[in-house]
């Protein structure tokens, strides 16, 4: 008993294991910023592509990570497309053909509305904690914020991005810039973040700008232009009877 | 025997005009074995280069697995059994891990297929002992090559997800490009050794399809499917088969005009030799054996066309079954194995048919316009008068 | 004096049915020879003209550098304007736009949820403008297996293959789930006109056809292609005048660093056919010669025994005091005019076969089961320039040299042995 209560101690008092804690307590304090129970948020996402950019807006509906709805409201072409997420399953319905398309297999590869985002990069749905196991790589100053450097490393296998680098305002506890890795330690992707604004006791940072490292391009800008935490969505929102209503 | 001596001498007589009659006669026989000769030399390369660099003895395929359609691949990979994995190490059969992915060439991104195979596998002629030497590298073919703008040394961005859904990306070095005639295996395909391929998607000891070794017929066992040589090779059939049926419209239509200059002749020698006809007949001959006299003509020309074709076209033929001609790549693109050589390739029965069906082709024209002399009056024969 | 000679050619039958039947014959042989020939060589060539190259193709030149991916995000814009000046420019071809593009094709259930999909690829050309012959170039009327063409706007034809794995028949929808130029998801909705079987495997797996206009609004490419193309008028691959149209167009944006500017290709530029174009050239060449020469040795040998057969009349027509000028002259124009009957009656009946064959064509791939080829199985007659005058090598020309020929024999017969020849 003595041993393994000293063992412990020893444990506990390991530098790594400090760190380890920080990281997860970091963590902790930045998904108390940016989860909720559900939340509302109306979008503008821009899209560069060689030729042109375009604007989308839409509004999203989410109750915690594993559902959500999302309807376009412009430009025209894509006003009244509505998409829904259920654990691992998506389904869009366009109003112009009156159907209900589920996507799936190798589809899900494909980009969002020619943005930087895939389809897939909006299934997985876990908590970063409960995935990755994280520690403190350093600090850095960002924009001339203090932030914390923490890499996370996948705890599980079926991640997506095994290795993650997330750049977290020291003051805030905000992510502003991240970086998703391969396994084999390629950077696949980049996403920062900026505008954090207070909303509702919180801070939440309202642009993101997506780039797909492997892709030549500027990006996705995506800013929000309303947010609203733990609002009363109704359940039937997030059924495929919905999808065409 | 007498009819052929004097079927030679007539023949040899006519002179010069006989030798034209033989020589378009023989132009049609060498032209026949030529084009036969080809598209059976294209043939057999084509089986060939796709049996050795694709397909091998027949294939094992998994059962969901559908080579057009990209969406079966993903869930089309099942575990070796025990007994595949000691064939596969005993040379019989080798296993192909086949995976989707997207490349990054130039920063567009194009969806490629990877293609584990084992580095020192004899089944397939794929150059997979560079694998052996440049274990992190990759092979692709030459129109993989030029699609992507990639040469030897390059490197390929590649991304992935393994079998769990999570991403992976590497940079491949471009450790080698082969060159084959075979599209399938090269278009849109980068080949990786299987370990390699299978630690990348975390499938150990997994594959998608396996290639059987020449002659060998591995057992279907659950969730394997057999295909066998003949139903990978249809389509070749099918095109090889619609070759031969234009090719024969082609001579079909030059043996009729040698038979039109032999028939001419013919018609007109029977007319200008009645008097001959006539003594043959005086002199005791059957009219049957007057036929056979005039028919044999006909099929000695056809011989002697024969004999002429091998002298001009034996070393021609020869000359191109030896050196080949080249063949342009331009159906390579529409995906089918064409080398850019093909080397003609003379069978015993093309050759013995095709003389078979210039003799008779010849002796029947021949007879034809002999079978007058059964209605001659031998009297007025004699004497010329025409009839 | 023609017309004596040709009333004696008309009464002796001899000299005319016998001859113009041979040369006939031949004639006919060697138009459909060429004919066939040309076809067969050809076949590859229109194959992919008409299904991909066109004679000439305009492109953006970044969607050239990829064109083997089908990058509509690249595609050429403001081809309305773009066509009618093309045409204008070079009224000697028929220019029309086109986009290939893929997606996804989705089945619906009776509540309108996915039910089955499939890979699409699809072809968008133009079906509904009065005088289009992208139907015809496409070959989609033989290649219906069930149905019709599209009549109006949101229908379309699919891939009998796929109909039947998902069990779609005719006026069923199907739903063409792709993305847009610009990226954007695109949905339409198509009735299903008919279903095609083109014996190509990438195109019986999931091909969708449509028209343009349709393929415009879905994909959001209002005025917008993927690819203009060039057919000359004459439906004939002219090299040289596709390189002078090319080279024209390309000198106006020479100095045009835009990677969006247009950038014509021929045909030879395209799909590596240069070789192709090459070999088939010298080959059919070849074997035209071969040919021809061949034939034109048969007709001659007609020719000279027309004039062997002929020794008793001559040797007559000598003995009654008949110029050796004269009797040499009337043989010459008799084998013109026998060669001149020959010709044309055998042109004549040679171009009509060849058109048949130009038109429906020899199939020998039916006969073989389950293959499924990128080739031509079907192979056609091809009627060109040539196919007109050719066959008056042989019929003609042969024809009379071999008479002259034999001809030259009356010079050598002299007068004194003529009777001695005759009496017997």
């Amino acid at each position: 008993m003595k041993i393994i209560f000293i063992f412990t101690l020893f444990l506990l008092l390991s530098p790594a294991l400090v760190q380890q804690n920080d990281a997860n307590a970091i963590l902790r304090k930045v998904e108390q910023n940016m989860s909720s129970d559900n939340r509302v948020f109306e979008s503008e996402m821009t899209i560069r592509g060689k030729r042109n950019s375009r604007t989308i807006t839409s509004r999203s509906y989410s109750v915690g990570d594993k559902k959500s709805f999302t309807e376009y409201l412009s430009p025209a072409r894509e006003a009244g497309t509505k998409m829904l997420k259920l654990e691992n399953q998506l389904w869009i319905y366009s109003p112009s053909t009156d159907r209900t398309i589920q996507i799936s297999g190798h589809l899900l590869r494909q980009s969002v509305m020619g943005s930087d985002l895939s389809y897939e990069d909006m299934m997985d749905d876990r908590k970063i904690t409960d995935v990755y196991s994280a520690k403190v790589a350093g600090e850095e100053t960002l924009d001339g914020r203090k932030t914390w450097v923490l890499e996370l490393t996948a705890k599980v296998a079926d991640l997506a991005y095994h290795r993650r680098k997330m750049w977290v305002d020291a003051e805030r506890y905000v992510p502003l810039k991240e970086e998703l890795y391969a396994k084999s330690g390629q950077l696949l992707k980049r996403t920062t973040l900026s505008n954090v604004q207070k909303i509702q006791g919180r801070w939440f940072p309202l642009n993101v700008v997506y780039k797909d490292m492997l892709k030549a391009g500027e990006g996705t800008e995506f800013k929000m232009t309303s947010v609203k935490f733990n609002q009363d969505i109704p359940a039937s929102m997030f059924t495929k009877a919905a999808l065409k209503q | 025997m007498i009819a052929i001596q004097l079927a030679l001498k007539n023949i040899l007589g006519a002179g010069w005009r006989s030798l034209l009659n033989i020589a378009v006669l023989s132009l049609a026989f060498v032209i026949i074995l030529w084009h036969n000769g080809t598209i059976d030399g294209w043939n057999q390369q084509a089986r060939k280069d796709t049996q050795e660099w694709e397909i091998g003895g027949g294939q094992l395929w998994h059962s969901a697995y559908d080579p057009l359609d990209p969406l079966s691949i993903q869930d089309a990979h099942a575990p070796l059994s025990a007994d595949m994995t000691r064939l596969a190490g005993q040379g019989q059969l080798a296993p192909i891990l086949a995976v989707q992915a997207s490349a990054f060439p130039q920063g567009r991104m194009q969806g490629v297929l990877l293609k584990g195979i084992d580095p020192e596998q004899k089944v397939l002629k794929i150059p997979t002992e560079i694998l052996q030497k440049n274990p992190d590298g990759a092979l692709i073919g030459k129109r993989m090559a030029q699609a992507l703008k990639l040469k030897t040394g390059d490197a390929l961005l590649v991304r992935w997800r393994d079998s769990q859904g999570a991403f992976d990306a590497l940079e491949l070095n471009i450790a080698g490009i082969f060159d084959c005639n075979v599209p399938s295996i090269d278009a849109g395909q980068i080949w990786l050794p299987i370990e390699r391929l299978q630690t990348m998607m975390n499938l150990p000891g997994e594959a998608t399809l396996m290639v059987a070794a020449s002659g060998f017929r591995p057992a279907e066992t659950s969730p394997w499917v057999f295909q066998s040589e003949d139903v990978l090779l249809a389509d070749l059939n099918t095109i090889i088969q619609s070759k031969k049926g234009s090719g024969a419209v082609l001579y079909g239509l030059l043996m009729i005009i040698a038979l039109l200059a032999i028939f001419d002749t013919q018609v007109l020698s029977i007319f200008r030799r009645q008097r001959e006809i006539g003594t043959y007949i005086a002199l005791g001959m059957t009219r049957r054996q007057v036929i056979g006299i005039f028919t044999v003509e006909g099929s000695v020309y056809s011989i002697l066309a024969i004999v002429l074709g091998a002298l001009y076209g034996g070393p021609f033929l020869w000359y191109l079954a030896k050196y080949g001609w080249a063949m342009p790549t331009g159906g390579q693109d529409m995906g089918i194995s064409i080398s850019d050589r093909i080397y003609p390739v003379y069978g015993t029965g093309l050759v013995l048919g095709t003389i078979i069906l210039v003799v008779i082709a010849a002796t029947v024209v021949s007879f034809l316009p002999a079978r007058k002399i059964a209605r001659l009056n031998p009297t007025d024969a004699i004497k010329g008068k025409i009839q | 004096m023609i017309r004596f000679l040709i009333k004696g050619i008309l009464r002796d039958p001899n000299r005319s049915v016998l001859p113009v039947l041979v040369i006939s014959i031949g004639v006919f042989l060697s138009v459909l020879f060429s004919a066939w020939f040309s076809g067969v060589f050809s076949d590859m060539i229109r194959l992919n003209a008409n299904f991909s190259t066109g004679h000439l193709k305009v492109m953006t030149r970044a969607y050239a550098e990829n064109a083997e991916q089908m990058p509509n995000d690249l595609a050429l814009l403001e081809t309305g304007s773009l066509v009618a000046d093309l045409q204008r420019q070079f009224p000697q071809l028929d220019w029309t736009q086109r986009i290939r593009f893929g997606g996804l094709l989705d089945v619906a259930d009776a509540e309108g949820n996915t039910r089955a999909q499939g890979m699409a690829a699809g072809y968008a050309v133009d079906l509904f403008s009065p005088g289009s012959r992208e139907a015809e170039r496409m070959n989609i009327m033989p290649a219906i297996v069930e149905g019709r063409l599209p009549a109006q706007p949101g229908e379309a034809l699919i891939s009998d293959d796929f109909a039947r794995r998902f069990k779609v028949g005719l006026g069923d929808t199907v739903t063409l789930f792709g993305s847009t130029m610009d990226g954007g998801m695109s949905f339409a909705n198509f009735a299903v006109a008919g279903t095609v079987r083109f014996g190509m495997p990438v195109l019986d797996r999931g091909a969708i056809i449509v028209d343009i206009t349709d393929a415009q609004s879905a994909l959001d490419m209002q005025d917008a292609a993927g690819e203009v193309l060039g057919f000359f008028k004459s439906d004939q691959y002219e090299e040289a005048a596709a390189l002078e149209v090319k080279t024209a167009f390309n000198a106006r944006f020479q100095n045009d660093d835009d990677e969006f500017a247009p950038l014509m290709q021929r045909l030879n530029d395209q799909n590596g056919l240069e070789e192709y174009l090459v070999l088939s050239k010298s080959m059919s060449g070849i074997m035209i010669f071969v040919f021809i020469f061949a034939m034109s040795i048969v007709l001659w040998n007609t020719g000279l025994l027309g004039g062997l057969r002929r020794y008793n009349e001559f040797g007559i027509r000598l003995a009654m005091g008949e110029e050796k000028k004269r009797l040499f002259r009337s043989l010459i124009i008799e084998s013109v005019v026998i060669g001149l009957a020959g010709s044309v009656l055998g042109t004549a009946l040679g171009l009509s076969a060849a058109y048949y064959l130009q038109e429906t064509g020899l199939d020998f791939g039916s006969a073989v089961q389950g293959g499924s080829m990128m080739m031509p199985t079907v192979f056609r007659a091809h009627i060109g320039a040539q196919t007109f005058y050719i066959g008056f090598i042989p019929g003609l020309f042969s024809m009379v040299l071999g008479n002259a020929l034999s001809g030259l024999g009356i010079y050598r017969r002299k007068t004194a042995e003529l009777f001695k020849e005759l009496s017997v």
